[in-house]
């Protein structure tokens, strides 16, 4: 067994934000002791509502903010101890907005080739052979190269984003809301693209999104996020099938397929919005838990796991 | 699902929407029925944004809006001065958004901003439209409503802010309320409450609920009666249980067949995807407006393609109702 492709031991990233100019500063934590592994070759799917922590999650794997503590293994290695360049060749993002994330003054196949660019050494007949090739791996004609960003639609966008990502030939893709910016029938092609990658190139993705539908669609496995911590994680099919934590139920719950008749589903939630800046006492989803006992508000439940979960709640049956 | 059917309260009939020589939409028909959940579903650029702000006399100031027929209630909506048009708005009919900040104004507080809307259209006390604007907040399901009165928007969550909105455009008792994306921001169990909400308050007060979304599985579980749009126009048109059971027109049945369903749509296989891109508006289109990206194009699409209507299920497609398309499409 080789090294997993992505490893988390317990990273943690907190957040001084000053509100205001007298305002005190708050202290807000992200990511809270978040600890799983991803096997190379699979896709974790990370699901949570917005505040839970799951962008800044992609942003330290990625290496873009750096961890409060603890660390983040990518293929066996400490990634505070790769420079840069060898971070870009191993792991490569794609974000939602395909419209704020390339530069607009910047032709499609300079876009592509900044990696390379970046790398440096590369000769230009072989940046030119590689975008080339990196456009017709995503479907899109080489000679669109010469466009800009505002010639092409959003989904001709974000297949130049995934480009870009693989032009180095990465093995690890961290893919941050990849198609929430896209309409549906684009949204599929994004989808179906990202599946054929993977199998073809041998990727691991990290797939962030808040749909669910979507991480069902894609994911081998899935995290579900709640104020920084992963409270559940677990093979997608079993997920699906049996959720044990009661925020999994609750999403899983709001998914709304299109099938006429079935109404809209009491989530029994209530209104009170999560606040990563004031986390509760005691296991910290515990104010809009539905089965919430006495225990819950005080004692913080310690991640449990057997059968294959990995869960954490008082109440779980592992 | 299907309520019992009420009268028309809002008729569309070839409506025309252009700014300057961009036309977003190019004739589009829609009926809502009193007390019926209309769901218009579309992509973006589709013109179903637009086509609510044109019921609504809302355009943007270059907006050119014609139709061969626009009534509220009978009442021709074309031939109403905007001194008329702004005492039935508001009133009789109102209209949500997908972000709350378009209707709330930040320098006021809850309370005065609902009590304006009623006061203007009403008349009465400041008191009796507090009274009746906390009633309302209470109906839809804001904690400490009284206390909310006080507060200002910026004070509320998102949630709380959607849950305002609505309260205020209820403050008349309208007969029709249009919802442009209202859930589209919110995170999917805030999303699932305020749909929740949105479907009571159509039963409960009888409201005819025009509902914009892009959410093809909103549809499905809020409306009783769906018109798909495309390229400006409406494609399909039918009560929801058709237009998910016996999808007729190609769109209709790719953008399906798009959606991932847990549970349903096999994990290992790729999704339906229809090919090509979502046209911009303005584009210049001879007949059917979805045969580039139409795996049943044929010559004839290329002319004026008829509505085809069977019973209260109608599409603009040129095949027969039966059609039977790849095992892709009709999935």
């Amino acid at each position: 067994m080789s090294a997993p492709a992505i490893e988390l031991r317990d990273l943690t990233r907190h957040f001084r934000v000053k509100t205001g100019l007298f305002g005190e500063a708050r202290h807000v934590v992200a990511v809270d002791g978040v600890s799983f592994s991803v096997p190379a070759g699979g896709v974790l799917g990370v699901v949570g509502e917005s505040g839970c922590g799951k962008s800044t999650l992609a942003r330290v794997i990625l290496g873009l903010l750096p961890a409060t503590s603890g660390d983040v293994l990518v293929d066996g290695q400490r990634l505070s101890a790769l420079d840069r360049r060898a971070r870009a060749r191993l792991i490569q993002p794609v974000f939602q907005d395909p419209f704020s994330s390339l530069n607009p003054r910047r032709r499609i196949r300079d876009i592509v080739a900044l990696p390379l660019v970046a790398q440096g050494g590369i000769a230009e007949a072989e940046i030119r052979r590689r975008v080339d090739e990196g456009l017709e791996r995503v479907g899109l004609d080489p000679a669109m190269g010469e466009r800009l960003p505002a010639q092409l639609s959003g989904g001709q966008r974000q297949r130049v984003a995934i480009a870009r990502a693989l032009v180095l030939r990465p093995r690890i893709v961290i893919c941050d809301e990849p198609t929430s910016a896209l309409d549906v029938s684009v949204q599929a092609q994004i989808l179906n693209l990202l599946a054929e990658l993977r199998r073809d190139l041998g990727l691991t993705y990290l797939f962030i999104s808040h749909n669910l539908a979507v991480v069902e669609h894609v994911a081998t496995e899935v995290a579900v996020m709640y104020l920084g911590r992963i409270v559940e994680r677990r093979p997608t099919e079993a997920l699906f099938a049996a959720p044990e934590h009661p925020y999994t139920k609750a999403l899983l719950a709001s998914v709304l397929t299109p099938e006429p008749g079935l109404g809209i589903p009491d989530v029994g939630l209530g209104d009170l919005m999560p606040d990563p800046a004031n986390i509760p006492p005691g296991c910290r989803f515990h104010p809009r838990c539905p089965v919430a006992v006495e225990r819950c508000r005080t004692d913080p439940p310690r991640p449990r796991t057997g059968r294959g979960i990995e869960v954490e709640c008082h109440l779980a049956t592992v | 699902m299907s309520a019992a059917r009420g009268t028309a309260l809002l008729e569309v009939r070839n409506l025309r929407i252009s700014f300057g020589s961009l036309a977003a939409v190019r004739g589009a028909d829609l009926t809502i029925y009193r007390g019926e959940t209309h769901c218009v579903v579309g992509e973006s650029g589709c013109g179903k944004s637009v086509t609510a702000l044109a019921v609504m006399g809302l355009l943007a100031r270059n907006g050119v809006r014609e139709a061969d027929r626009l009534a509220f209630d009978g009442q021709d909506l074309l031939r109403l001065s905007e001194s008329q048009l702004s005492r039935l708005r508001g009133d009789r009919m109102a209209m949500i958004f997908q972000e709350p900040m378009t209707s709330l104004n930040p320098a006021y507080t809850v309370g005065s901003q609902m009590a304006e809307v009623y006061r203007r259209h009403r008349g009465g006390t400041r008191a009796e439209a507090l009274d009746r604007a906390e009633d309302l907040l209470g109906k839809c399901r804001v904690t400490s409503p009284r206390m909310r009165l006080g507060q200002y928007p910026h004070q509320l969550s998102g949630g709380l802010r959607q849950r305002v909105m609505i309260a205020m455009a209820l403050m008349c008792d309208p007969e029709l309320l249009v919802a442009d994306e209202p859930t589209t921001a919110l995170d999917v169990t805030v999303q699932a409450q305020i749909l929740r909400l949105l479907m009571d308050l159509q039963r409960d007060l009888g409201l005819a609920l025009m509902l914009i979304t892009h959410d093809l599985g909103v549809v499905a579980r809020m409306a009783h009666r769906v018109s798909v749009m495309y390229a400006g126009e409406v494609v399909e048109s039918a009560p929801a249980e058709q237009l998910f059971g016996d999808p007729t027109h190609p769109y209709t049945r790719g953008l399906l067949a798009c959606v991932p369903v847990p549970g349903k749509v096999r994990r290992d296989q790729p999704l339906g995807a229809i090919p090509g891109v979502v046209p911009r508006i303005g584009h210049r289109f001879e007949g059917c407006a979805f045969r580039d990206r139409c795996g049943q194009a044929r010559p004839d699409c290329a002319r004026t393609v008829a509505w085809q209507a069977n019973g209260e299920h109608g599409y603009r497609c040129v095949l027969p109702p039966d059609w039977t398309g790849p095992a892709s499409l009709a999935a």
